[in-house]
């Protein structure tokens, strides 16, 4: 009897553990079939973007004393917080630098390549409810999560390979180019690994994208400090070894080439991946860990006019620019000063760009300006694609339905997004006169980086009513504003190597207030284009009020 | 005394896509209207009109007394709408989406929302990207209901609720027709139409091919027979108005037309009548007739 019952459970046992996996390989193909264009986008993208920058290095750089200004500013605590700890920069080669100051983005990319594989394979397809299709045929419960770290796995080998290759490729040490790749792939599995944790947490993708792609942002800084130490000499340099981030940049490829610290990585992957998997089977299919916090049952009492409705609608992406605006203002500004001492012996089109070298300092700060202005600009566009999406994913009818007239709500729309680009831009303009102010020890240039910033406020403007009017008169067509932007981009910065007749540059809105402290402010300019921004503003009102609205049929 | 909505006429074209062809529609005060139709004949379209969203290319438009493209704001004081799909903002509740939508019309009943959200069961504190389609009908619905408007456009506004939240629905259409609401009730849920509405008028291909109260949609069509005869009835397959004359295990089963009824009636009592049923056509059976006949045609 006792037997027979030992029998029957080791039985029982033996086909559950039997099951857990079983469907895996099957759903691998189905992953790599419905990842057909991902895939091969993710690898050869990290691969292409690792060659664009060893081909724009071998071309900048012709001689020695070239690398040697290049690593001026690399060797500094800055570059060590936007490079790595500068192995083998004291004998600086090509490939030690492209590893050494470059690597870190494809590794940060190969890391978030990871991460996303997992998360939309696993908790993407629960949420859908294709997961609990999925499963109710012979698919066992650790299936889905198993075969999306093996095709993260996968896409680990390919980036480290097709990496590793086009180093050795192009002449660079085997050994160190192998490794340089391997360390790549490496990081994609600690990011997979992650993920597959925090895809138990929450039960919405974007919440557990969000938590993976915080401690991405967590490993980015915890390794900036520890290297911004290891460069002085002096603080927590151990910092950078709390980071996966960190343990790929610890390899120093063409200089000790250690490859003990992958080992490190791996075993923090297959321990992150053991605790999903622990995770998961305490948790119903489709549900977290963490249960979803319920909303307010009722509407703040501000939330009654079109114009609150905008505000609400926009505020998170406020928030997100206004804080990448200032955190990534910081970083620009505290390159200020090696950015002069590094280019000191720049090549002279780099020089040029800058407004020559006659004022080294007021050109950079004034091209800063410029450069926010252009990236302030991506918000106006991305706020008139989002009304459009109000539009055509049908959440504008009921609105519009209600007493709500069009030129009030395209109206409170387009006024949110105008108000955040001089607030944007001024976020950015102290982001950036702080740290520019820290790096070269004069707090006089917060005053100077703030007008120069919000001078170009009704530049970006034009932009964002150029967009409205678009999407008033001919929604379609409205991605043509990028244009605009691109345009902007092209003659702000390579206008002087390029050429190009007066004529053409001043089509660029962007090239009329002046970028100050470069030149001064042009106030007829602000005011012209101010009002033309107005009129076409009003232009794009008067066309959504005659046109027939888009509905999801 | 005006009705409540009046088109006559209108035309509107999608590029080549002809989406509505000539359309009337009179929908009198105080009535519960059926708007019957398939699906891309036209009825999200009118109701679009109605509201002013979409201008006709022609034709004339008329709404509790104005024209809707021209003062669609006034208008949208008085009238509430449900679209076919609701969708929500992803990052609202459905409870600040209802207060939302109440405020904006230009007026709220705190209670009578709260009652609503207890009768159709609907958890106010859910984000708007966790509802069902279900539960987005019933936000949309909820925040129709409990504004206090003269008319009620409804876009199939119960696709995606159960039988009993339906039932609710239908509670909530009689009450609001008590209050002397009109509403505009378009469906293919036949039998929704059937219980709730007084006049009922049936689209197809961007016109109205149909238009009356039951009753009188009933005249025009055809009784669906069933009975068991003593005698064979040979007779009755040349009667003027029968159609589809067959007889399937010994149980002679016809429909016949209105106004031919009470001869076919009096000739099966000749022929030994021991068994009959008949009923009145579903609206299943009227769609099918228009739609029907128009597959005929096509195939001809």
């Amino acid at each position: 009897m006792a037997t027979a019952t030992t029998t029957t459970s080791r039985a029982a046992h033996a086909v559950q553990r039997d099951s857990a996996t079983r469907g895996t390989g099957v759903l691998l193909r189905f992953m790599l079939r419905r990842d057909r264009i991902r895939f091969p986008a993710w690898t050869l993208g990290l691969t292409l973007l690792m060659t664009y920058f060893a081909t724009a290095l071998e071309t900048l750089i012709k001689t020695p004393e070239d690398l040697r200004g290049l690593s001026a500013f690399s060797a500094s605590p800055v570059g060590a917080l936007f490079g790595g700890p500068g192995f083998g920069f004291d004998d600086l080669t090509l490939e030690r630098f492209l590893a050494g100051q470059y690597g870190l983005y494809i590794v940060l990319g190969a890391g978030l390549m990871g991460l996303l594989t997992v998360v939309r394979h696993t908790r993407v397809e629960e949420s859908s409810g294709r997961a609990e299709l999925v499963r109710a045929n012979v698919v066992g419960r650790h299936a889905q999560l198993t075969a999306a770290l093996a095709l993260s796995a996968l896409m680990a080998v390919a980036v480290a390979v097709l990496v590793g290759g086009m180093m050795a490729g192009r002449g660079f040490d085997p050994g160190g180019s192998l490794l340089f790749g391997a360390a790549i792939g490496a990081a994609a599995l600690a990011f997979a690994g992650i993920a597959a944790v925090t895809t138990q947490l929450s039960e919405y993708p974007r919440a557990t994208s969000g938590m993976a792609g915080a401690v991405l942002g967590a490993a980015f800084v915890l390794r900036g400090l520890g290297d911004m130490a290891a460069v002085q000499g002096a603080g927590p340099a151990w910092l950078s070894w709390l980071s996966p981030l960190g343990w790929s940049q610890q390899t120093a490829p063409y200089v000790h080439d250690r490859w003990w610290p992958l080992v490190i990585t791996l075993a923090f992957a297959g321990a992150a991946a053991a605790a999903g998997y622990a995770l998961s089977a305490r948790r119903d299919l489709g549900a977290g860990l963490v249960p979803p916090r319920p909303g307010p049952p009722r509407a703040a009492p501000w939330l009654r006019d079109p114009l609150a409705l905008a505000f609400r609608l926009q505020r998170a992406s406020l928030i997100g620019w206004t804080v990448a605006l200032l955190v990534g203002g910081v970083a620009f500004g505290a390159f200020t000063q090696p950015m002069l001492d590094g280019f000191e012996d720049a090549p002279a089109d780099l020089v040029a760009v800058m407004g020559g070298s006659a004022d080294m300092l007021s050109g950079f700060l004034g091209l800063m300006g410029l450069t926010m202005a252009l990236v302030v600009a991506i918000f106006a566009v991305l706020a008139v694609h989002a009304l459009r999406a109000e539009e055509t994913e049908g959440r504008a009818e009921p609105v519009l339905a209600t007493a709500v007239g069009r030129p009030a709500w395209i109206g409170a729309y387009l006024t949110v997004a105008a108000a955040g680009v001089p607030w944007l831009l001024l976020t950015a303009g102290v982001g950036m006169g702080v740290g520019a102010a820290v790096s070269t020890g004069d707090a006089g240039l917060i005053d100077d980086l703030v007008l120069g910033h919000l001078a170009h406020t009704p530049a970006v403007w034009s932009v964002l009513a150029l967009g409205a009017l678009l999407y008033g008169a001919a929604p379609r067509v409205l991605p043509a504003t990028w244009a605009v932007v691109a345009y902007g981009t092209v003659v702000g910065f390579f206008a002087p190597i390029l050429e190009l007749p007066d004529g053409a540059i001043r089509v660029s809105p962007f090239e009329h207030v002046g970028e100050y402290p470069l030149v001064p402010v042009d106030v007829t300019a602000v005011l012209v284009l101010t009002v033309l921004a107005a009129l076409v503003a009003y232009a794009a009102v008067v066309t959504f009020r005659r046109r027939d609205l888009t509905t999801p049929s | 005394m005006t009705a409540a909505i009046e088109i006559e006429h209108i035309t509107k074209t999608f590029g080549r896509v002809t989406a509505l062809a000539g359309l009337d529609l009179t929908v009198e005060p105080g009535h519960v209207h059926g708007f019957l139709g398939p699906n891309g004949a036209g009825k999200s379209t009118t109701i679009r009109v109605l509201l002013g969203l979409l201008r006709a290319d022609s034709g004339r438009t008329s709404v509790l007394g104005h024209d809707p493209w021209a003062d669609a704001v006034a208008l949208h004081r008085r009238l509430a709408y449900v679209p076919g799909d609701v969708e929500l903002w992803p990052n609202l509740t459905g409870g600040e989406a209802i207060d939302l939508f109440a405020r904006l019309r230009g007026g709220a009943h705190p209670a009578r929302r709260d009652e609503l959200c207890e009768r159709f069961d609907l958890d106010p504190t859910k984000k708007g990207r966790t509802y069902s389609k279900g539960n987005r009908q019933k936000v949309a619905l909820i925040a129709a209901l409990a504004s206090d408007v003269e008319l009620l456009l409804l876009d199939e506004p119960t696709a995606g609720l159960d039988p009993l939240m339906e039932a609710v629905f239908q509670d909530c259409i009689r009450e609001a027709k008590a209050a002397g609401r009109t509403v505009l009730l378009s469906s293919h849920i036949l039998a929704q139409v059937e219980v709730l509405s007084d006049r009922i008028s049936i689209i197809r291909q961007g016109r109205i091919v149909e238009s009356g109260s039951l009753t009188e949609l009933r005249h025009l069509t055809r009784t669906s027979v069933e009975a068991v005869t003593d005698r064979p009835a040979g007779t009755l397959g040349g009667h003027a108005g029968v159609h589809n004359l067959r007889t399937e295990n010994g149980v002679l089963r016809f429909e016949v037309d209105g106004e031919q009824l009470a001869p076919v009636v009096r000739l099966l009592g000749e022929l030994g009548v021991r068994g009959l049923t008949a009923h009145p056509p579903t609206l299943e059976q009227l769609l099918l007739r228009h739609y029907g006949d128009h597959a005929e045609e096509e195939v001809a």
